[in-house]
């Protein structure tokens, strides 16, 4: 009821995530964008003119025709990714008995891009060879896709951000709203009343986990129905988790809220155990791609162990018993949680 | 009878500038209060009026002596005292965005009582503002709300710090009415105040605090009749702020 009326609070508690996912849903959606490549043809033989018209055909590149000192300003404004000269020898009589040379120009800022074309400009330029010797391909590959589904970036993206807002909301409905109520002396006038500490921290507990599963389940449903992401398992075993995930951060939350004497402090001390998880729990990408010294740091965050469980659910649509590693990490810092926040939330203390 | 007995009373904080000293906020404070009476305690900032009273509702930790009210041990039942009392603080803020019918229904709930907001809002004449937020309310009306609050456990013994600080006359002269009819109707009350006024007209008995002790403690008359200074040629004339000065000393404190 409080929080209902807190317009601007739910504004923006869903604003984020909202924004969040439809700008990384835009920035993955569709192909990968074609690389701009121009081509200087200095030849006027036929085999350039074919190998040209097979870049032009190639749905990876976007092939712009033009002088070398007009594509090499082009490339220095990064308009083109490369620029790819064919030398005036490129010809059949030159290509029987020699090798010829194609120049490539490349920016050294977009080296990282250079390292996505190469190969697929020497793929284009084998295929041309072989065309041209008439020779058959040893052997080719064919990429079988083993998930039966099309997954985007975005149906990764979900759940981890769903966890991320879980644990924001969470932490917040807690430890901020504590040292809120402390400031006002809301505490210290609740603590002349006869209510036990224990019902205080359950009815907040209850009114946070219902907020947070309505702003989840408004998430969700922005991302079905709008962004088209895919959620597979059973949404039961995807809310239990969220619902474990949420009590953990209610948990740390009050130890926050307990620790914390100022909302400045609060903010602070919340930043440091919030930013690492943001970048370590696998949210925006994989724990695995993680440089290795920190990924044993990386697989015990409580937000990890959440963000895990509710990406298995919600990708690969398996049981609650499947993610059992999970789970019993949550069970872990769900006991140390609550074991933490009893021992640091006195209820005397809190209210003074 | 007495409904409160206070006995040697003690409250220890470190020093602000030097945490390896104390000082003692409450030193020896031991009171006895009637039932059915309003008692007043005053004395300077600091004098230890606060955390007397805090000690008695619970908040703070009793260091020494101990206390009871209606028999009720302070210290070892501080829940069942919890529901006999009712306490107005210094100041206090409440759930924004919850309107006064909502607060002091949420108030009864949290002595798991069904309350009548409207007679209770009736009763400080608040019933115009049942619909408004706390946070719109003027001063006076703000303290007439969280004497609101504290009635609706129907409290045997009302505790209110300081409920006219900082008010208008007309205000004020509410507060006290308020008090009056409580009382009136059995309420025994204990407020604190720096209003001499307030002191000498609402208060039947009061106790004069300075350095964490009880320096003086009767009705009004008497204390002025022992303490007040006599004018020199002229007929007695002392009040009650002549007494405090006289007892607690002319130099300004924090």
């Amino acid at each position: 009821m409080i929080f209902l009326r807190d317009r601007q609070s739910i504004f923006f508690s869903l604003f984020f995530p909202i924004i969040f996912m439809t700008v990384f849903g835009v920035m993955n959606s569709g192909q990968q964008e074609p690389l701009n490549i121009g081509v200087v043809n200095e030849s006027d033989s036929v085999v350039a003119a074919d190998f040209v018209q097979q870049l032009k055909d190639s749905l990876v590149f976007n092939v712009t025709i033009g002088t070398e000192d007009l594509l090499r300003s082009d490339l220095e404004e990064g308009d083109q990714t490369i620029v790819l000269v064919i030398p005036e020898i490129f010809n059949t009589a030159n290509l029987d008995r020699q090798s010829v040379d194609l120049r490539v120009l490349v920016d050294a800022a977009q080296l990282a891009q250079l390292s996505l074309v190469m190969p697929l400009l020497e793929q284009t330029l084998i295929e041309i060879e072989r065309e041209f010797r008439e020779t058959e391909p040893m052997f080719s590959l064919v990429i079988e896709d083993v998930q039966a589904r099309s997954q985007s970036y975005l149906d990764f993206l979900l759940p981890g951000l769903m966890a991320f807002t879980l644990m924001q909301l969470s932490i917040a409905g807690s430890g901020y709203n504590i040292i809120e109520f402390r400031r006002k002396g809301i505490l210290k006038r609740l603590f002349v009343t006869p209510i036990q500490p224990k019902d205080f921290i359950t009815a907040i507990v209850l009114a946070r986990t219902t907020i947070v599963l309505t702003q989840l389940v408004v998430l969700i449903t922005f991302a079905v129905l709008v962004l088209d992401v895919q959620i597979i398992g059973s949404f039961t075993a995807f809310f239990f988790v969220v619902i474990l995930g949420t009590f953990i951060f209610l948990n740390l939350g009050f130890c926050l809220g307990s620790i914390a004497k100022t909302q400045q402090a609060a903010i602070m001390i919340g930043n440091i155990f919030i930013f690492p998880q943001v970048f370590l729990s696998g949210i925006f990408f994989p724990i695995e791609s993680m440089p290795e010294f920190v990924q044993p740091i990386a697989y015990v965050l409580p937000l990890s162990f959440v963000s895990t469980g509710m990406r298995d659910i919600a990708n690969e649509g398996v049981s609650l018993l499947a993610i059992m590693p999970s789970l019993i990490g949550i069970a872990v810092w769900l006991v140390v949680s609550y074991l933490l926040a009893t021992r640091l939330f006195v209820w005397k203390e809190v209210a003074n | 009878m007495q409904i409160i007995e206070i006995e040697n009373f003690t409250k220890t904080y470190p020093l602000p500038d030097n945490k390896n000293e104390s000082f003692r906020a409450v030193d020896g404070v031991s009171l006895l209060i009637e039932t059915g009476e309003i008692f007043g305690i005053l004395g300077p900032n600091g004098a230890g009026k606060t955390t007397t009273l805090e000690m008695l509702e619970g908040v703070n930790d009793i260091d020494g002596g101990h206390a009871t009210i209606d028999g009720i041990d302070v210290q070892s039942d501080p829940f069942k005292i919890k529901e006999i009392i009712g306490v107005q603080l210094q100041a206090s803020e409440y759930f924004d965005n919850l309107s006064l019918i909502e607060l002091l229904t949420l108030f009864g709930a949290l002595y798991s009582r069904d309350v009548d907001p409207t007679a209770l809002l009736e009763k400080v004449q608040l019933l115009d503002k049942a619909k408004a937020k706390p946070a719109n309310l003027s001063g006076g009306q703000k303290q007439r709300f969280s004497i609101a609050c504290a009635l609706v456990n129907e409290p045997k013994v009302l505790f209110l710090d300081e409920p006219t600080t900082g008010l208008d006359p007309q205000a004020k002269r509410n507060i006290w009415d308020l008090v009056q009819d409580l009382n009136n109707n059995g309420m025994t009350i204990v407020l604190t105040t720096h209003n001499m006024e307030e002191a000498e007209s609402l208060c039947h008995r009061i106790a004069i605090m300075d350095h964490g002790k009880i320096i003086a403690e009767g009705t009004p008359q008497k204390l002025i009749l022992l303490h007040a200074p006599d004018p020199p040629a002229a007929p007695l004339h002392g009040n009650l702020e002549d007494v405090f000065l006289v007892l607690t000393g002319h130099a300004l404190r924090d």
